[in-house]
């Protein structure tokens, strides 16, 4: 009976495991598709995971230091010639933080 | 995977190929759970970018390819920053040899003159000659000391250099064209790196306009540090304003106006404001005139501990647009102040002066200060609050903390 409760309880971690690793590449893949088609963040950054060879602004694969929050702030607000995604309501907030988790778990690798 | 794969390729923007999405989503197929996939991007394990291959890494701290700052230690010794040591911050890709061509043929036009009239680089070589020394630095040089999180690179005190510009004087420019026009009030300086790329002029184009009376002093460089002016720092041509900050010396130079209203690109109407915490806008001032500045170069916290007993603390002062007249050093951290030496060669107002202090230090722990004064002005304690991290000139960040042994 006691093996039995372990096996279950060890199934429901490996569900619950598989279910945020789905959801991870879910969200990982809808981050792409923001940041090579929506935003098109490609045309003007590098970044090797994206397939990116953009050279307006950094190559984000060098970039040092990169934190949701910091490239959330960036997406948002802009600079220089990259647009405010946020300010100018180009992209919804959802889709701000969906590119910027997408981008700092993809830049150098 | 092959469904997502299509899905995505069905809005696929004219720039990027296919195989950028296949390769994006082999990529992102192999991704482990977010909380564990973090990039390390620890200094001293990149390189330099290509086109900057030929400088120092040892001299430079990379923020990223296009944000590269010179160390504490690394601007100079001997009072010019050698070009392999100079810091990069380009607003645009740096045009490429093929892009600029044969560069005796590179063109500038002069307007809001008597005689308007476009020069080729050879034709300019004809017009006069000179050589001066100017501090280079980037408006944000200190920006990584500011507590509120700014945007952009965190440059402590590397986004700065002094360097030899060889070129012509803007006034035999403006002669050779008839004058200014008396209706002028602005010298407007465009660059035309951001042509490559295809962008919108309007938000792409760095176009900077100074008070016209800037042009008396400016120059239109062709050489830095006895070198043709290398493709990263603007060549082959780039207007420098001595005094004012590096984002108005504007590199890969097409056209020089004199205009009566300032440029209305982003790079001058929106950029480079400096603005209270949580506000922006064209009516704050513009990153214009450097400010009386200095900072301690050696030893620092780069250099290791220092050996008890004679120290020789030395660093660079700068007085903006007027002379630097005097810098006092700080070995308790600003309680008591003694005036330091200038030392080498003065090269002009627009270059820094090295200063050295002997100090005579037992072991313990120091804050080492330096306090410029242009005679006018002296540095402030504190930074400048602003939006964008701006001109921060306060002697107190830019102390250094030191351990003697």
């Amino acid at each position: 009976m006691k093996i039995l409760r372990f096996l279950l309880i060890i199934l429901f971690y490996f569900i619950i495991s598989i279910q945020n690793t789905i959801a991870d590449e879910a969200k990982m893949l809808k981050g792409l598709e923001i940041f090579n088609e929506t935003a098109a963040c490609a045309g003007c950054h590098t970044m090797k995971a994206a397939g990116a060879e953009g050279n307006v602004g950094p190559n984000l694969d060098t970039v040092a230091g990169l934190t949701v929050e910091s490239v959330i702030d960036m997406v948002t607000h802009g600079l220089g010639v990259m647009p405010a995604y946020g300010e100018e309501e180009i992209l919804t907030p959802e889709e701000i933080e969906i590119v910027s988790t997408y981008v700092v778990n993809s830049a150098g690798k | 995977m092959k469904k997502k794969e299509k899905k995505l390729n069905l809005n696929r923007r004219n720039f990027l190929a296919s195989t950028a999405s296949i390769a994006g989503l082999a990529a992102t197929a192999s991704v482990v759970p977010i909380s564990i996939s973090n990039a390390n991007h620890t200094d001293g394990e990149k390189g330099l970018p290509e086109f900057i291959s030929w400088k120092d890494r040892n001299a430079l701290i990379v923020h990223s390819d296009k944000g590269i700052e010179t160390h504490r230690s690394a601007i100079g010794e001997s009072l010019i920053t050698p070009n392999r040591n100079v810091y990069i911050r380009n607003n645009m890709p740096t045009m490429t040899d093929d892009q600029i061509g044969n560069r005796n043929d590179w063109k500038v036009s002069i307007e809001g003159v008597k005689n308007p009239k476009t020069f080729t680089l050879a034709q300019l070589k004809k017009l006069g000659h000179t050589t001066m020394a100017s501090i280079l630095q980037c408006s944000g040089n200190g920006r990584g000391f500011f507590e509120h999180k700014v945007r952009g690179s965190q440059w402590k005190t590397g986004a700065a250099a002094c360097v030899f510009w060889t070129g012509v004087p803007m006034k035999a420019v403006v002669e050779a064209c008839g004058g200014v026009n008396a209706s002028a009030v602005f010298m407007t300086s465009a660059g035309v790196d951001h042509e490559p790329t295809g962008l919108d002029p309007k938000k792409a184009m760095v176009e900077r306009s100074v008070p016209k009376v800037v042009f008396k002093d400016a120059m239109l460089a062709w050489e830095m540090n006895g070198v043709p002016l290398p493709n990263a720092h603007g060549g082959p041509l780039r207007m420098v304003t001595p005094g004012y900050f590096g984002i108005n010396n504007v590199k890969h130079l097409g056209r020089v106006a004199f205009t009566e209203k300032e440029s209305s690109v982003k790079y001058m109407k929106k950029s480079y404001r400096i603005s209270p915490i949580g506000k922006k806008g064209s009516q704050y001032p513009s990153c214009w005139e450097m400010p009386v500045k200095s900072w301690i170069t050696r030893p620092t916290d780069e250099t290791g501990t220092v050996r008890a007993g004679k120290v020789q603390i030395v660093g660079v002062a700068m007085g903006g647009t007027k002379k630097v007249r005097s810098v006092k050093v700080s070995v308790d951290g600003g309680k008591s102040w003694k005036r330091a030496k200038f030392i080498g060669p003065d090269l002009g107002k627009y270059a820094w002066r090295q200063f050295a202090f002997e100090a005579n230090l037992k072991s313990g722990t120091y804050n080492i200060a330096s306090l410029a004064s242009n005679g006018s002005k002296k540095q402030p304690e504190l930074r400048m609050e602003n939006r964008r991290g701006y001109a921060h000139n306060g002697w107190k960040d830019h102390s250094v903390n030191i351990t003697v042994v």
